[in-house]
């Protein structure tokens, strides 16, 4: 048991962060990604025996996703709850302090805010496949085991989350200048 | 229109192409304005995520409380059930029709008769078996990819058993589910065999080995040990079928 939970601690949790970062980028409140994580680190350290030479972080980020869809349908949690693009910038510490340079603080911060509040609006398939490939730099094939679809659902819905990325961020741009005048 | 190569395009721009075609690609790419742009925005929207977009870790408050669950884990993972517990699901699946009374009429009979002395953990294969049959829950997920089954085993039970198909042996995958068996939480897998349907259980080996072969009223047992699992499949398919079953299982390298 202390060997298996050596393995587990040195190959597994060094994915924690990924594991987090994905199970914060799906849920929607009441879930809690906390929870969504440390469920998933149970189930993986139990499963843990029967992985024989895959990759940790695939198989570790699929088992996330899966508790993530539990969760999600035991609350029946709506997926596709499109968070409203001009949301107010909200305060950034380092600017706060007075650490930076301010306009180019609020230009960096206006910038990440409405780009996160514009991956958030994604419906989650898309969401999660732009995550997997920007983010945890998986392949297509990683993609489609984890997902579940073949990977030529994968390059389309890539393809649609970046047009639609693209499209929204002009958008949100344009919104915010639009406020601000 | 964009130039219809915009998905080979963006498979070059994610590094998934071989040599021969990324070169194709990038050949096109000197005289292809749509092309040349469309890769632009795919650099750009690459980017802006990277540098931009929130990438959330875990803190060091969750850390420690995922580390202390891991160590708070025991190597008996068994939960204590009742052995047969019927819920809404099981007895909306009786419907009507002869077939559904037949099966209920051998459910009864195991309900009325005492478990075989020595066999409790076949009688609850066999009843586990039976009562899948019977309702709608044959699967939680349905699926002939072993890609799909064996993760959502790992998000949903114990153990996650490697769940290949063997439809060209005849035996095809037809998905997997969590079930209960003697007190244990058990992986699935779900085949099809012909008219026949055979439920493979998997748990994590301990104290007590299932007999390597078994019969209750027709149903038949086959289990296994692989690796740290037990296996047991459970069918009212022929006993050789269920032994070629299992060779073909304990031969897949997981």
């Amino acid at each position: 048991m202390d060997e298996k939970r050596r393995r587990f601690e040195a190959q597994a949790l060094p994915h924690l962060d990924a594991a987090y970062n994905l199970a914060r980028w799906l849920v929607r409140p009441p879930l809690e990604a906390d929870d969504i994580v440390q469920e998933a680190i149970l189930r993986a350290f139990r499963a843990f025996d029967s992985l024989r030479g895959e990759d940790v972080k695939p198989w570790l980020l699929s088992i996330v996703r899966n508790c993530f869809l539990t969760a999600a349908a035991k609350s029946k949690d709506k997926l596709h709850v499109p968070i409203p693009v001009d949301e107010q910038i909200g305060a950034d510490p380092a600017l706060v302090a007075g650490e930076i340079d301010p306009e180019s603080a609020l230009i960096e911060a206006e910038r990440g805010h409405a780009l996160n509040a514009v991956i958030a609006s994604l419906p989650q398939e898309f969401r999660e496949t732009l995550i997997l490939r920007e983010m945890e730099d998986l392949s297509y094939r990683e993609i489609a085991d984890i997902t579940g679809v073949p990977i030529g659902t994968v390059m389309s819905r890539l393809a649609r989350a970046r047009a639609l990325l693209k499209e929204r961020c002009h958008f949100a741009v344009e919104a915010r200048t639009h406020a601000v005048q | 229109m964009p130039c219809n190569e915009a998905l080979q395009l963006q498979a070059y721009f994610d590094g998934e192409l071989d040599a021969a075609a990324a070169l194709g690609v990038e050949r096109h790419l000197e005289s292809c304005a749509d092309c040349a742009a469309l890769l632009a925005d795919l650099e750009h929207a690459r980017k802006l995520v990277r540098a931009s977009a929130a990438y959330h870790r875990a803190d060091d408050g969750l850390r420690q409380r995922i580390v202390d669950q891991i160590g708070r884990e025991r190597s008996d993972g068994r939960k204590s059930v009742l052995w047969f517990a019927p819920d809404h699901r099981f007895l909306s699946g009786l419907g009507s029709g002869a077939a559904a009374t037949a099966l209920a009429a051998v459910i009864v009979y195991f309900l009325a008769a005492p478990p075989a002395p020595n066999a409790p953990l076949t009688t609850d294969l066999v009843n586990a078996h039976l009562r899948s049959l019977m309702s709608d829950h044959l699967y939680d997920v349905a699926s002939s990819d072993r890609h799909t089954v064996k993760p959502w085993f790992a998000g949903h039970t114990d153990v996650s058993p490697p769940a290949p198909d063997f439809s060209a042996q005849g035996f095809r995958l037809v998905g997997g589910r969590a079930d209960y068996v003697d007190g244990r939480r058990a992986a699935v897998t779900v085949y099809r065999h012909g008219r026949h349907v055979i439920n493979v259980f998997a748990w994590a080996a301990d104290a007590e080995s299932p007999p390597q072969a078994a019969t209750r009223n027709g149903y038949h047992v086959r289990c296994w040990n692989g690796g740290d699992l037990v296996f047991c499949a459970v069918s009212d398919t022929s006993e050789s079928e269920l032994q070629d079953l299992m060779h073909l299982i304990r031969n897949t390298k997981a």
